[in-house]
Order: structure tokens, then sequence, then C-alpha cells
């Protein structure tokens, strides 16, 4: 008896190992190789009846498409239609039941392979293990496509400005779709990433409205959008969205949206407290629109004013995230903050920005945005009448009395070479060609309008490299922090040799100079080095 | 029998659990250890590593160690992954990471110096020792050249001296002990030219590398390698990519090796003590089991046997009283027929 109970637990024992050793053995297969391909469709639905009896199959829409065409067949041949639109499910209308789904799939896939196998074509597989493959030979290339200004201004111009055809709104009590002018907004306003009451996810409602519209043009032999997978989602294929047959706007017309020109970014006027506020700040609505490729980035939830959903304190429908949130977060893309801190990740300003890490604001920047008015502005403003009015001409003169200088010191102020020798031990002193970087770096700055607007100060630029000392016409050496020892025992500040090649080599790998490679692309070897 | 079965398993599995329970206090008889106060350490930073090898130089210069085969200054050595030598205690790799667009990350390699090195405790003979600098030193004139050592080590680092036919010694980095109690930084950093690598006290420099992961977020994984792992460890790591993508291992869970090994080997008496008990009993239950099985044998057969008996007695009986009634029938008979016989001759004699 005893002995039959310790065989048993050594026996589960050895299988427990055994099966672990198994499934340590199956590792997950590498993404990396495999054709790619923008077209992948997974026949992986029946997973919402229960876990799938065999893997998924890998279904590629586009050589479908293309076959069936060869043969006369459109996209019902697969489709079913409902109200005239195509049901984007293969071949049923709802998924109904697993066994029913299933048999849909196995029955009308293999019978047109049969059948075109029959004809002598080429065909695709009639076996179970043919399309049920564990790894399949294809990656996913797939991308979301944008539809940025340039493909709006496409579109609006090729259907004459005819909004209505896009947009549109849910009247809840005609239970009908209907037009409202001058209330346009971006799709993902209402057409989320899943189905929702009343409203069909974004990728239904894309591929519907989008497809269909695109098949009706091409049967009336007009030049249409694409149809096919690669069209919209491969951006690397010739036959994309931005094809150049149809040439991308550069320039792209402003959107017609009564949007203004000017704006002043402020405290919502049915806020309770207006006093003691920062200033309010004016905004170049016009050129920011220039600057993004779609309303969305800033308007992420409507085309409201930021105020009317984040207040002082934060309110229900600004998900109780406040003004001075949204407006600083530096993380956030659609804040001010956020999206120029990220333009210093530009190559032309990763050199100095990148290495001053995170949160390198200071509080001095404050005053550039939350501009003072001026007195003589609020007289000028007397002339126009609504109170929008007002506030977006006095934003346009506050913006317009800015005057972005770039400015740093004269030539002869700048040193033109400098020999960095405190160290020269092995090598020959460095010979840094100091005037020749500040002017790479001020002309970098000029070609920027925003960047030039922060470095109007003389002495900012020098502050890439002289940081943590006050901007003058001269700072303080390198030599005179970074001690010469390897490293600053016990206050941990880098040592001089550290702080020159990181300063010198960071600057240089984040705007993506190829030099130097070597030591001697900086430092000549000392002639007469001693050999060991 | 004075104790029963049931009770007898009771004791045995009660004994397990009891065993194991206090198994695990006395695994963690040193407590978590977190270093001395005070101890040094190395920061070595493989985001700002280019690979100059000036460490490797540097530590090669203050070892005396032997020339190597290539100059420090050729790049090419890089092209394949070494380990550490009787000739290198520490070596740059080179990992390419162009499959996730970077450019190739250098990692250096040397003694990590674990709180609780495993080398240690492997070492019947007590050669390593964790000082209180933070250095695990190594002392030759002990070691009998077991290099239990270098098995034990789950960084691969401790190497020998194969070609030292008369003397050879066990060989790693020595955290350049010797320096440290000068005043010296460790060559390796006091040579590197970006600051790699830092040296400072263990606290000091965990903050630092916090403090760098939350200044440069972008640049670095959120990691200290080298804080927990295996217990902790006296040279700290950090890194822009998966710790384990610039070869090192991710697998090693935080228990320091003595911990580990002191669990298994603490077991080694219970197993030696135990199982002739178990056996012993399991021999004994047998045993009892047998017995038992051979009483009710006997109580059987005995059975069987009396009432074969009985059943045999009862035909037998029944044979008798057949075979005595059939005599009296005979008898009868006989006598019947001699009355009848003698009747009919009186009868005849009358007549």
């Amino acid at each position: 008896m005893v002995i039959t109970r310790l065989t048993v637990v050594l026996t589960v024992l050895a299988v427990a190992v055994i099966l672990y050793g198994s499934v340590q053995a199956f590792d997950q297969p590498s993404q990396d190789s495999g054709q790619k391909r923008a077209d992948i469709i997974k026949i992986d639905g029946m997973k919402s009846f229960g876990n799938l009896e065999r893997s998924g199959v890998v279904f590629l829409h586009d050589l479908h498409t293309s076959a069936l065409q060869k043969v006369d067949k459109d996209c019902t041949a697969c489709h079913l239609s409902d109200n005239s639109k195509l049901s984007l499910k293969f071949k049923r209308l709802k998924d109904t039941s697993k066994n029913e789904v299933m048999n849909i799939y196995h029955d009308n896939c293999i019978s047109c392979h049969v059948e075109v196998a029959g004809k002598g074509d080429k065909s695709g597989p009639t076996t179970c293990g043919e399309c049920h493959v564990k790894t399949s030979a294809y990656v996913a290339s797939g991308q979301p496509p944008t539809f940025d200004k340039s493909l709006h201004y496409r579109h609006s111009k090729s259907q004459e400005n005819k909004c209505e055809l896009c947009h549109h709104e849910y009247d809840n009590s005609t239970k009908k779709l209907i037009y409202k002018e001058g209330q346009e907004g971006s799709c993902r306003y209402c057409h989320k990433d899943v189905n929702e009451e009343n409203r069909m996810s974004m990728k239904s409602a894309s591929h519907i409205a989008c497809i269909d519209c695109h098949q009706k043009t091409l049967k009336n032999k007009m030049e249409a959008g694409p149809v096919q997978c690669g069209g919209c989602h491969d951006p690397d294929s010739p036959n994309t969205i931005n094809r150049t047959d149809i040439k991308n706007i550069v320039d792209v017309p402003r959107m017609e949206r009564k949007q203004p020109d000017f704006t002043m970014v402020k405290t919502d006027v049915n806020d309770k407290e207006q006093k003691g506020v920062m200033d309010s700040v004016p905004f170049d609505h016009k050129a920011h629109e220039g600057y993004n490729d779609s309303c969305i980035v800033c308007h992420h939830k409507d085309l409201t004013s930021c105020s009317s959903c984040h207040s002082i304190e934060g309110k229900k429908e600004g998900g109780f995230i406040s003004l001075e949130q949204v407006m600083h977060n530096p993380d956030a893309k659609e804040s001010c903050v956020g999206c120029h801190e990220s333009k210093k990740k530009d190559k032309d300003c990763a050199g100095c920005h990148e290495l001053m890490g995170k949160h390198s604001n200071n509080s001095s920047n404050c005053g550039k945005c939350h501009m003072e008015q001026v007195g003589n502005m609020k007289e000028a403003t007397t002339s126009h009448k609504s109170k929008t009015d007002k506030s977006a001409r006095l934003a346009e003169m506050m913006l317009k009395s800015r005057t972005p200088i770039t400015a740093t010191y004269n030539d002869e102020d700048i040193p033109e070479k400098i020999l960095i020798k405190d160290l020269s031990n092995k090598y020959e002193p460095v010979e840094f060609p100091h005037r020749k970087i500040v002017k790479a770096l001020v002309n970098n700055i000029n070609n920027n309008k925003l960047a030039s607007y922060f470095h109007a100060e003389k002495g900012t630029i020098c502050q890439g490299c002289h940081h943590n000392t006050p901007p003058g016409k001269q700072p303080p050496r390198c030599v005179s922090c970074h001690v010469k020892q390897a490293q600053d025992k016990g206050s941990f500040k880098i040592g001089l040799m550290g702080a020159y090649h990181l300063q010198c080599m960071g600057c240089h790998k984040e705007m993506g100079m190829e030099k130097p490679v070597s030591c001697t692309d900086c430092h000549k070897e000392k002639a007469h080095e001693p050999k060991k | 029998m004075s104790i029963s079965r049931r009770k007898f398993l009771g004791l045995i599995g009660s004994a397990g659990v009891g065993t194991a329970v206090s198994n695990s206090v006395f695994a963690a008889s040193n407590k978590h250890f977190t270093g001395y106060p005070e101890s040094f350490a190395v920061l070595h930073d493989s985001v700002r590593c280019v690979g100059c090898r000036q460490c490797e130089e540097a530590c090669n210069k203050v070892n005396d160690l032997p020339e190597p085969d290539q100059p420090f200054s050729d790049a090419s050595v890089l092209d394949k992954k070494r380990r550490t030598t009787a000739k290198a205690y520490t070596v740059v790799n080179r990992h390419d990471r162009a499959k996730d667009g970077i450019a190739p990350v250098f990692n250096k390699t040397q003694c990590n110096h674990c709180l609780e090195p495993a080398c240690a405790s492997a070492c019947f003979v007590k050669a390593f020792k964790k000082t209180k600098t933070g250095a695990v030193t190594y002392d030759a004139s002990v070691c009998v050249g077991c290099r239990y050592c270098m098995m034990a080590c789950p960084f691969d680092i401790p190497a020998y001296e194969y070609d030292n036919a008369l003397s050879p010694k066990v060989v790693k980095c020595t955290m350049c002990q010797p320096r440290i109690l000068e005043g010296k930084l460790p060559g390796c950093v006091e040579s590197c030219p970006r600051e790699a690598l830092v040296f400072g006290k263990r606290d000091d420099l965990i903050k630092i590398a916090r403090n760098r992961i939350a200044r440069y977020p972008k640049n670095y994984v959120d990691h200290i390698y080298g804080e927990h792992e295996m217990g902790g460890t006296s040279w700290m790591y950090l890194s822009g990519v998966a710790f384990q993508k610039i070869g090192m291992r991710e697998d090693l869970g935080i228990k320091p090796a003595p911990e580990l090994t002191s669990g298994a080997l603490s077991v080694v008496p219970m197993v030696a003590a135990l199982w002739p008990v178990l056996l012993t009993g399991v021999y004994a239950i047998t045993k009892r089991k047998e017995k038992i099985e051979n009483e009710e044998k006997n109580q059987a057969v005995n059975s069987a046997i009396k009432a074969t008996k009985a059943v045999a007695e009862l035909k037998i009986g029944e044979a008798l009283a057949k075979a005595e009634k059939e005599q009296e029938e005979i008898v009868e008979k006989a006598v019947k027929s001699a009355v009848d016989n003698a009747v009919k001759a009186n009868t005849e004699e009358a007549a």
C-alpha cells in the first residue's frame, strides 16, 4: 500500500519534470523571418466562441481579390451585402454559432479551391493542414493609414467640396445619419476602436465607406482610390494612397471649418476663478495647422476649445485633467509642452537638448508663452464687437509684437579655435573649431521659428555646452567645475575627461554625425610616444 | 503493536514538514545580507561605453598581466565573444543590435563581487572572502585547486592557470583591492574616458543609477542589474537594451548563492537520517502485513479443513446410518424370511 503511494508520488513528480521540460522546449517562433505582406487577414474570429481547435488561418486578401478579378468576379463572390452595403465578413452577415461559421469557411473555401483546381488553374489548399499552419510563411506589415490634410484635400477637391458625402452625425430621434453643416469633425470622434451602440468601429466604418466609394468610382471608369489592402496599408507599395501619379500636395490649402487664425488660450469664461491666473497665451492657430497632419493631433475629442473640457480645477468632460496639466504635460503629444518637447528630439536640436535630459525647463521660460499684455493693445481692439473677435485680435497683435531674433555674440567675441590641452598625455591637444560649431548651431536655430523664439537671449545658445553657469560672454572653463582626476570622488560630478568625451561624442551622436569613429579622429597621436 | 500504521505514517509526514520548515529558517541563517555598510562598488553604464578597451589595458597594466596577442587598440578583437581568462581579468564584448535598429552595445565583464559570493560558499578551504571594501578576495596559499568556485560562479568568471604546471591559481578580478586600500580608483575605472565606470559606495551608486534612469528615461532600461541579482553584487550595470541582449543572465533570481546551496546542502543530513527510518518503517509494515496475511491464511485453511471435516463426518454419519439401516433391513428381512420358513415348515409338519 505505502509503496504504491510512493510510486504514484514519484511518477507524478517525474511527469511534472518532463512536462516542464517540454514546455520549455516550445519557444515562440521568431517574427523576423517570412515574407512581409500588408493584406494578411487572420481567420480566427471563431475564438469569440471559445478556444480554437486548430491554429487560425492566414488569409492573403489581395491574392484572392486579384485571382477573382481575372475570372471576372468581384467582391460579391465572397461578401454578402446588407442594404446595398457589403458585409466585411466572409459569406455571412453575422457570426451565428461556432459550427455555422466554421462550416461557412470550410464549405466555401474548399469548394471554390476544388472548383478552380478542377479547371486546371492554380488553386488554394483543400486539406486541413495546408490552411491551419502553426507558423505562417508571411509576416503582417500592414500599417494604419493616416487620413492627413493632403488626403483630405484631395478628397474634398474630387468630390467638389460635398462634405456631406463623408461627414455625418447620428440623429437619435429619427435614427438616421444626418449632415450638419459646420459641425464636421474627425471620423475618430465617433468611430472608436470597437463597435459601440449605433456606431460601428473605425475599422468597419472606414472599410465599408472608403472601399465602397472607391469601387463605385472605379465602375464609373473614373480615377479612384485603392480597393486592395496594400493600397492603403502598405506605405512601401507602389499602389498606395501616396502613389506618385496623384501628386502629394505639399502646401495643402487650409480646411474651411471657420476656425480662427489667432486665438487666445485661456480659462473658460464660465470658470469661477478668473483672477490671479496666469496670463492668457496668444496662439497662432493658423500656423499650428500647418505644423500638424490633422486637427485631431490637438483637438483629440472634438473641435471645441481646450477650456471647454479642461477647466482650472478639471471637470468630468475633461477627465478631471486641469487646463494647466493638459497644456504642460511633457509626455502628451496633444499638450503644448509635450509637442514642443518632442521637437527637441529633432536632429538639429538633440545635440544640446538630449544631453540635458528630461524636464530641463526652467521657470524663466513661462513668460515666453504667458505674455504680458501691453496697454495700448486693449485700446486697439475696441473696434471689434464680439468678445471672441476681440481676444483673437488681441492674440494676433501680441503675436506680431514678437520679434524672433536669433542673437548671439559678435564674431570677435566668439573664440575661433580652442586648444583643449588640459589632459594631453597620450595624445596631442585637440584643436576645437569653436566658432564654426557655434555658427552651425545658430544656423540650425535660425531655420526654425520655434527654436529662434526660445534662443533669443544672446547667451542661450552657449549654454548647450557651457551649462549650469550664468549666460555671459565669457563662461568659465570646463575645468573650473570638472576636476582633472578620473572621477570627482564623493561628489560624483563628472571628471574632466569624462565631461569632454560625453559632451562632444554625445552631441555628435545625437546630431547623427559620422565622426568620430576612432580616437584619432579628434586626437593626433603624440609623435614621440615612448614605447612600452 | 503499540503504534498504529496510520499514526506511524502521520508521524513520518509531520517529520517531513517539520524538517522542511526548519530548513528554510536555517537556510536564511545569514538573513538577507545587503552588503557591508559603506562598502564600495562599481557602476558600469553600458549606454556610455564605446568599447575603447582602455579598461582592459589599464587592468592588464595594474595587474602586471602578460601582453595580449593582439594590441588593445585592435578593435577586431571585439568581433568574437570573449570571456575572462587567466590573462585578462576583464573583457569588453560588442553586442550588435542592428536588429533593434540601434548601434552596437558594449558590455564589460569581470568579477561582479557578489555580496554573498557563490565561489566563497562553494570553497571548502575558504580561499574566497567577501571583504568590507566590497571586493571578493582570493587567498592562493590555501587553495587546493579543486575549481569548485569556477563551477559555482553564476557569471562564469573565475579562470584557472592551466598552463602553470607547478602552482596554478584561480584568477579573477580583484576589484583592485590593493589600490582601493591605497585610496586609488580601480585601474579600469580610472582609465575610462567616458566615465562609463563609476566607483563609489554601493548605496550612492544605486542612487546615481536611479537618477540617470529618471533623467534619461528614453535611454535606459528601468533596472539596475546587480542591485538584487544573486542577492546583489558590488558591480552593477545600466543598459539601454534588455540585459540578456547584451549577454547577461536574467534567469538568476534575487536569492544569494549560499542561500540556494545551503538549502540543498541542509537537506543532505535530513535525507541521510530520515531514509533509514522511513525504509525501516516501510520494512516493518510490509513484515507485519506478511504476518497478518499468514495468520489469515492459516485461519482460512483451518476453517476450510474444519468445514471439509464436518461435511465428511456428516457424510460418513449419513452413510453409516444408511448402512446401519440397510443392515437392519437385511437382518429384519433375514429374520422375517427365517420366521416365514419356520412357520411354513411347522405348517407342513402339522399337515
